[in-house]
């Protein structure tokens, strides 16, 4: 009996999950049919953007604990590879994209492995590092990346080329980008790996003694993470068709994207959508009002929203919104 | 089933675990006795691959498992174990907790459920399955411990400490469970402080002293050991 | 000759590097929290230098006389409303927290200050010392010699004073400290104290032939983070240690390869040293390197 209510609510949860992207979705597919601004889509693609990469983010440093300061390294290698490949050798965009993609996963786990075989905060501190380490050596190989003065993508629009006049084509590709990374978070929230991946979060030593490899799954995580990280690096460079050391490899990058899903929820797939809404119009917003006068006020704000956020809602707004809902449910229960 | 020999340990000088060797039969309950500071979890975590042995070896069903690496392979080997201090996922619900346990021996998240439900159901923790693994009682944790660790199917099960901190209606309760584990075929290893219980339960017990073997028998033969009177049960009085 | 000249002067940066991280590793080592707004600290403090020299022309030797006890009340106060309500909260919650505060730092500075970089001029920013054909730059040396005798004090202090006893009793084991009586609230409060407290020497030190600019702070968190790795995290001695190695590192790396590649060099040394000995080049026993967070 209580077996099958188990996996009735089980069920009813996963239904209404499913339900929520669909209709998601369904909004966001129908949205620039009624409301076609280029201000706000140009917004709405950065949302799009920031969210995929924050849960490409959620992924290591979320679901598996692992918390990265270096993400926009992946983020740079997805873009410059892209890039690079497109302008020297004519390789269309989507595949320089699965190419960056790979890339980045593949650099991931080079620079994770020995810090997955160790506890403590090696890994926090060699993603850091690194992230530094590549935008010095972007700047640093002038020859094939143009240094500080970045890359020029050579502008020939079509859809072989990645490239398009109006933001509408950039609107979905953003949309789909947000959605595989939803999906995938999904896949991994009801699968062995996600239920392996928050156990290693919770104890090490529990996990390997009931049998979890922990430096492999941490390996795989950082592997998927990157991968998606880098994808959405290189539709950065189709977005804006340049790019420079200091765009795509600024450590602002790195911030934003675990913040963006601390904020909304690290560990959960819909936690990086929601903080996505919240700070990027914010920043958006911060840095186009007052931008000239107050550079770096966008960050001061985030920071202390961050250093609010981990002390008073450590499980931020979906955590938030889960402890009011289970108040509620108590309330009316008690009642 | 599980061969030990000549295994030792040393810490910067420090013999935790000095050239002791003993064997587990299929099937049996091997009690594991000793003074704090014996070595008993050591040898545990010797087992359990947690850290390298500084010589010896160590068996399992004739195969070398003391040159694991991880304590994951031997969990794979077939070995399961819980911890002294235990150490449930916190974040996660018993029915979570547990089916951790389970995807050692399935992919599928239905049948680790499944799995997970009927380990729950040994020890008698079902109704607690939707509970956060941090607000369980004690008791319900050590018995947690058990479950996650019955889970992953083992041939041998190490159980450190089940009933510290346990009332004695709780020891009471968690003994016969010890004892269907071991009927359904599950070969134990178990360190216990409760002399009572350890006698009741054990087949054969060992006895450490100092990081050394200081006896080996039916609990009746090792009660009555000189030594083990001397060394152990004396140092109460 | 050049290359003894080269190490001389790596030796010497080594002193600044030892100072700041031996900060670090302090704070890390007894409050077990990764400050990642260490460099940040330091930048600021720079600031303060910078600032008091602009403002009142004090000297920035002088300045140590209130870098040192402004930062080490920063310091406690840091600890005391940022991280004490989160010290029992999982490492994570403790590493945004930190970083929070570095952004926060960082770019107050760049919004207050701009992104200009701003040094203080003083007569002897280029003054050498020539010893035969050797010739040394002074700053350096006074700043290697405050970092020596930071450490033979940091030394004595926690072996020989009850109060450096406390805070060793408490990064060894903090539930033994609490049963021996010792307050550990009031010790992790000194500890983040005299740990930002050596940044601010630190900045006094180096204001003289550095420029202060706002994202100073993330190059100099890199090199401390480094270093601590490289010292085993934790370990005070290490970290001086640790720091004159990046210091030489540095020098080589400038003097015969690429002076902008030299942060390359510390990211390899950092993963040698992961995959080599992760406790670090002096080992604090059976599984220092795995102190968790």
């Amino acid at each position: 009996m209580t077996n099958l209510t188990n996996t009735i609510s089980k069920k009813n949860k996963h239904f209404s999950m499913n339900v929520f992207i669909l209709v998601l979705a369904i909004i966001g597919a129908v949205l620039p049919l009624i409301w076609d601004n280029p201000y706000t889509m140009q917004i709405l693609i950065l949302i799009f953007l920031y969210a995929a990469a924050a849960g490409a983010w959620n992924i290591i440093g979320g679901y598996a604990g692992q918390v990265s300061l270096g993400h926009v390294a992946f983020f740079g290698l997805g873009a410059y590879t892209t890039a690079l490949l497109y302008n020297f050798f004519g390789i269309s965009p989507w595949i320089g994209m699965i190419l960056g993609g790979i890339l980045a996963a593949v650099v991931a786990g080079l620079i994770s492995y020995p810090c997955f075989r160790l506890r403590g905060p090696f890994f926090t501190l060699a993603t850091l590092a690194f992230a530094e380490v590549l935008r010095l050596l972007s700047i640093w190989a002038r020859p094939l990346t143009g240094g500080q003065v970045g890359v020029t993508i050579l502008f020939n629009p079509g859809f072989k080329n990645f490239q398009f006049f109006g933001k509408t084509p950039y609107y979905y590709i953003a949309l789909i980008l947000m959605f595989l990374v939803l999906i995938v978070s999904i896949w991994i929230e009801r699968s062995k790996f996600g239920y392996y991946l928050t156990a290693l979060k919770e104890d090490h030593d529990a996990s390997e003694a009931l049998g979890i490899n922990t430096a492999k799954y941490k390996l795989y995580a950082i592997a998927i993470s990157g991968f998606l990280t880098g994808l959405c690096g290189a539709f950065y460079t189709q977005l804006l068709l340049f790019i420079e050391p200091l765009s795509v490899f600024t450590s602002h990058l790195s911030n934003q994207f675990a913040m963006i899903a601390v904020v909304g929820g690290a560990g959960t797939a819909v936690g990086p959508i929601l903080g996505s809404v919240i700070i990027t119009p914010l920043n958006e917003l911060l840095r186009g009002a007052l931008g000239g006068d107050f550079q770096g006020l966008n960050f001061v704000i985030f920071g202390a929203i961050l250093i609010l956020v981990v002390t008073f809602m450590p499980n931020g707004l979906v955590g938030f919104f889960k402890d009011m809902k289970a108040k509620i449910n108590h309330r009316s229960e008690s009642k | 089933m599980l061969e030990a020999k000549k295994i030792c340990k040393h810490f910067e000088g420090l013999k935790a675990v000095n050239d002791v060797s003993f064997t587990i039969e299929k099937g049996e309950i091997l009690g594991l006795i000793g003074p704090n500071g014996a070595g008993k979890t050591t040898i545990f975590n010797m087992i359990a691959a947690v850290f390298p042995l500084t010589s010896g070896e160590i068996y399992f069903n004739g195969k070398l498992i003391s040159n694991l690496k991880k304590p994951s392979d031997v969990c794979k080997a077939g070995i399961g174990r819980t911890f002294q201090v235990v150490k449930p996922f916190g974040g996660m619900t018993v029915l979570e907790n547990v089916m951790v346990g389970a995807f050692n021996v399935t992919n599928s998240v239905s049948e680790a459920t499944e799995k997970a439900m009927k380990a729950m159901d040994q020890v008698g923790l079902l109704r607690r399955k939707d509970m956060l693994a941090k607000n369980l009682t004690v008791s319900d944790r050590k018995r947690l411990e058990v479950a996650r660790a019955l889970a992953t199917e083992p041939q041998l099960l190490l159980l450190d400490e089940v009933m510290a901190g346990l009332n004695p209606t709780e020891v009471e309760e968690i003994i016969p469970l010890i004892r269907k584990i071991r009927d359904d075929g599950i070969t134990i290893f178990m360190i216990e402080h409760i002399m009572a219980s350890m006698m009741a339960l054990s087949d054969r017990i060992l006895v450490l002293h100092h990081g050394e073997k200081l006896a080996e028998g039916t609990p009746a033969e090792v009660t009555s050991n000189e030594k083990v009177i001397e060394a152990y049960l004396g140092g109460k009085h | 000759m050049y290359l003894m000249q080269v190490l001389i002067s790596g030796l010497m940066l080594g002193g600044i590097y030892a100072m700041v991280s031996m900060g670090l590793t302090m704070i890390f080592g007894v409050v077990r929290v990764i400050n990642f707004a260490h460099g940040e600290f330091l930048m600021i403090a720079m600031y303060l230098v910078y600032w008091l020299n602009v403002l009142l022309g004090m000297d920035p030797y002088v300045s140590i006389l209130i870098t040192v006890p402004v930062f080490f009340v920063f310091g406690v106060f840091v600890q005391r409303i940022l991280i004490q309500p989160i010290q029992e909260s999982p490492a994570t919650i403790k590493i945004f927290s930190t970083l929070g505060l570095g952004l926060v730092l960082s770019n107050l500075a760049l919004m207050l200050w701009d992104a200009d970089y701003r040094s203080v001029k003083v007569s002897y920013s280029t003054a050498v010392i020539n010893i035969s054909e050797l010739s040394i730059s002074v700053p350096r040396l006074i700043a290697f010699i405050f970092a020596l005798l930071v450490a033979v004090f940091m030394y004595s202090f926690l072996t020989k004073t009850d109060l450096g006893k406390q805070i060793r009793a408490v990064s060894q084991n903090r539930q033994a400290a609490l049963l021996m009586g010792i307050n550990v609230r009031k010790i992790y409060m000194i500890a983040f104290g005299i740990g930002s407290a050596l940044v601010g020497l630190a900045a006094s030190l180096l204001m003289p032939m550095y420029f202060v600019y706002p994202s100073i702070g993330l190059l100099f968190g890199l090199i401390a983070f480094v270093v601590v790795v490289l010292g085993g995290l934790g370990n005070m001695y290490g970290a001086f240690l640790g720091g004159l190695i990046i210091g030489l590192v540095e020098a080589i790396a400038g003097a015969y390869i690429d002076p902008a590649l030299k942060e390359v060099f510390y990211f390899i040394i950092f993963i040698l040293i992961l995959l080599l000995k992760p406790s670090g080049l002096i080992s604090m026993g059976r599984g220092s390197e795995e102190v968790g967070l």
